[in-house]
């Protein structure tokens, strides 16, 4: 449990990290890489679809980049 | 030395482009007020796939998958999806191999005797209902609407439905950019209502398993929240971090899971349906950095969770995209790390000397202690000039997934040397198709 | 167009009474001063004139800057590499600037913006690295573009610069706005790029053109009729190294200033768009500029 606790905070940390850089970024013509389908987070993808459904049927843990509950019965 | 146009035809041309330019405004009238253009596919976006799923020995799942979105000019999107799919196959019902031929009755069962189906496990194998089927089919829909230019929020919405299970979600979220759109903070809630009627009745937590104690529906419902952060670092570099919570309650077990009772010789004197808590709650941190360069990107992705079931998990992926051929095609080779600790109730077995308990049991090896790892790689082709629309793409995809249990406790008695904790091997095909 | 980062547009219109009995409507757009002279107009009908001229001029500029995340210029740059169906104002621009390549046989160039990554023009000494011209070199080339209207297709890592044909362009609108609301004489006048319907009541429009120096004392004075003037030159944008002047105007084809450009050219024509290519073609051709000028049979004014 304690060791969970380290990692809890280690990723909270990066929450710390990201709130306190508001100097961090690009100005609006820097865009070029970040706007590649690529690179795009919220991009809907099938792929990730198809693997959270495998996982979230396999293991215990579902979500993390998007909602958790498989919305199937396969868990 | 270059052929330079005619001196004094220079001017001619000039006046003309200039007029035509001109004139087309004015004709225009003054009613531009249209500052965003149109995509070329100001139809439907279509991305599909078909995948195979294999487990070695077990299961197997053929499932379709359809999305549709479509971008309006002022910054809509709508998306549709819709899935469908068949699992088949073996499925493990939890009970433990013994050194005997167990005997097991299909779910619809009401006693061993008038069965309608019954199934015998070998001795030494991993008991599993080989004729376990499923087919399952679901639409879902997301909604996307800026509110300012800096804000925009989000609904969505997922039906499901199978034989024995009926799911209904909805989610809304919002989500604001700052410093220039250079960090965006979101904040979402799911609730999520689903109703089981397992095939035979779900049967009363902890029962004994010959006595077919099994009736009606049951509900449960979750309620989730997440909180998240995207910032960029540079020109090259983004990071993504998400928290999130959810809690589930109501009727959490699966209803055609056993557990063998063992004595002390090993040998299976019984079985008894698990029995989990009626709520569950989890939390969990999710962090995400994309780096692209010209011909090549990667993602890599850490997530941490834990429950108040005992369980946490540990998760890390890495996903590599390649480039090749002026971006007409690509591999993307994928590594996934994953490992859980058990839940606190998790039994493989339960002793027999242990007397009639009324505590919590599940032997789902989904909740036992154990790690993965998938490799897999994809290869895609632009088909752009083939079909005339832009991202139009085909690809395919295989991936190996291999889960081995950790804490691998030997049984008593005579169950010493047999292998109760079989690793899970399964293979994912897919086919890709984007128009 | 020469826009600084933080410029920000106001939505002020100031009316001014000037000598003669000629009213102005002042307001800021693309990062200069501008006007519309009225002369004989009461209060509210140079406020309402210069409202249309105004928002005309913001509605261009907010279009096609390269600064605003929601403009045309921004919305193309997120979809390079992917074929997209401009409107119908941008595709006339996209042809006019596909005509003007050709015409200067590649020397006006609107994919030419980037090679603002390596060049500061603020005076100093810091002149780029040639190293850093040839990287940005692969990137430049309005042939490189796929374009057949109204189907653009922008390579990854160009840019497109409306900055050398925008003013002119909202001079021209602004104008033609104006003309159908007003057949007395009125002059748009956006930093110096201007255009008059017809000369006012008594005399002729007085132009003064700054000197390249100051921009106190007017170099020249010229009387104007109607029709267009467009005025292109370096007067504060330039390095100054070992004696050489780097001027702001770049050869597309090479990523250096063109040698012995004049300082300051103004040509007449009939409209601003064409005054304006025509000025710009002429710096363009460095020590030729003059000889150009005559050979298009354009009224010209040039400073060295």
């Amino acid at each position: 449990m304690k060791r969970g606790l380290a990692a809890m905070a280690a990723i909270v940390c990066g929450a710390a990290v990201l709130s306190g850089c508001s100097s961090l970024g690009v100005k609006p013509w820097q865009r070029d890489v970040l706007s590649r389908q690529d690179m795009l987070l919220n991009a809907k993808s099938i792929d990730d679809a198809i693997d959270d459904h495998v996982y979230f049927s396999k293991e215990a843990s579902s979500g993390g980049r998007s909602f958790a509950g498989g919305g199937c019965g396969c868990n | 030395m270059q052929l330079k146009p005619d001196a004094a035809s220079v001017r001619r041309r000039l006046i003309a482009a200039s007029c035509t330019l001109l004139t087309a405004s004015a004709a225009r009238g003054q009613e531009i007020s249209k500052l965003l253009t149109e995509v070329e596919n100001t139809d439907w976006h279509l991305d599909s796939a078909l995948a195979y799923y294999h487990e070695d020995g077990r299961v197997m799942a053929i499932e379709p998958l359809v999305n549709l979105s479509r971008e309006y000019s002022d910054g809509e999107t709508l998306g549709l999806n819709f899935t469908f799919d068949s699992l088949s196959g073996s499925s493990p019902n939890g009970a433990l191999p013994s050194r005997a031929a167990q005997t097991f009755a299909g779910p619809s069962a009401k006693s061993l005797s008038s069965a309608r189906r019954l199934y015998t496990t070998d001795p030494g194998q991993l008991p599993a209902d080989p004729h376990y089927s499923d087919q399952r089919v679901a639409l879902g829909a997301d909604w996307q609407l800026p509110l300012d230019r800096l804000t925009r929020a989000n609904l969505g919405g997922k039906l499901s439905y199978e034989d024995d299970f009926l799911s209904a979600s909805l989610n809304a979220s919002i989500e604001r950019d700052f410093n220039q759109k250079n960090t965006t903070l979101s904040f979402g809630v799911n609730d999520e209502n689903d109703l089981l009627h397992p095939i035979g009745g779900a049967p009363l937590p902890g029962s004994d398993y010959l006595l077919f104690e099994k009736s009606g529906h049951k509900s449960k419902n979750g309620v989730g929240a997440l909180l998240g952060a995207t910032q960029v670092m540079n020109r090259r570099w983004l990071t993504e971090l998400n928290l999130s919570v959810d809690r589930f309650t109501g009727y959490l077990n699966d209803p055609y899971k056993i557990i063998s009772v063992i004595d002390g010789s090993g040998a299976t004197n019984g079985y008894v349906y698990e029995s989990r808590p009626d709520e569950r709650s989890r939390r969990s941190a999710y962090l995400e950095n994309r780096v692209g360069w010209d011909q090549a990107s990667a993602a890599l992705s850490l997530r941490y969770m834990t429950d108040d079931w005992g369980v946490h998990s540990e998760t890390a992926q890495l996903r590599t995209r390649l480039w090749f051929g002026h971006k007409s095609h690509y591999l993307e080779p994928t590594l996934r790390w994953y490992r859980q600790t058990a839940a606190e109730f998790y039994r493989p077995w339960i002793s027999s000397s242990a007397g009639q308990s009324t505590s919590y049991a599940s032997s789902d090896a989904r909740l036992g202690a154990f790690r993965a790892l998938t490799y897999g790689i994809k290869y895609g082709m632009q088909l752009d000039q083939r079909t005339g629309r832009t991202g139009s793409e085909f690809s395919i995809r295989a991936e190996y997934y291999q889960q081995t249990a950790d804490s691998r406790v030997g049984g008593p008695g005579a169950l010493q040397g047999l292998d109760l904790y079989p690793a899970l091997k399964a293979v994912l095909v897919q086919l890709g198709f984007s128009y | 167009m020469a826009a600084t980062a933080g410029h920000t547009r106001g939505e002020r219109l100031v009316v001014e009474e000037r000598a003669g009995n000629l009213v102005a409507v002042c307001f800021t757009a693309m990062a200069g001063p501008c006007e519309v002279l009225l002369p004989a107009a009461d209060r509210a009908q140079a406020l309402e004139l210069g409202t249309l001229a105004a928002r005309e001029a913001w509605r261009v500029e907010h279009k096609y800057s390269r600064y605003l995340d929601d403009s045309v210029v921004a919305w193309l740059h997120r979809h390079r590499a992917t074929a997209v169906n401009v409107d119908e104002e941008t595709a006339s621009l996209l042809d006019f600037a596909a005509t003007c390549f050709a015409v200067s046989d590649g020397l006006f160039d609107i994919t030419s913006g980037i090679f603002r990554r390596a060049w500061t023009f603020d005076g100093s000494n810091r002149v780029p690295e040639p190293a850093a011209i040839d990287a940005l070199l692969p990137l430049v080339g309005f042939d490189k573009l796929q374009w057949r209207s109204p189907r653009l297709l922008l390579p990854s890592g160009m840019e497109l610069d409306f900055g050398g044909i925008g003013k002119e362009y909202a001079v021209d609108r602004a104008y033609d706005i104006l003309a159908g609301h007003r057949s007395a004489a009125f002059l748009v006048n956006f930093g110096g790029d201007l255009r008059a319907n017809h000369p006012p009541p008594h005399g002729k429009w007085q132009i003064g053109i700054e000197r390249p120096d100051s921009d106190r004392e007017a170099a020249l004075l010229l009387e104007l009729d109607r029709g267009a003037l467009a005025t292109s030159g370096d007067a504060r944008r330039f390095l100054l190294k070992d004696g050489i002047r780097y001027g702001h105007v770049l050869n597309p084809r090479t990523g250096w200033p063109v040698p012995d450009a004049p300082r300051s050219v103004t040509v007449a024509a009939s409209s601003c768009t064409e005054a304006g290519l025509l000025s710009t073609l002429a710096l363009l051709q460095g020590a030729r500029a003059q000889a150009f000028l005559e050979e298009q049979a354009a009224q010209h004014w040039l400073l060295r």
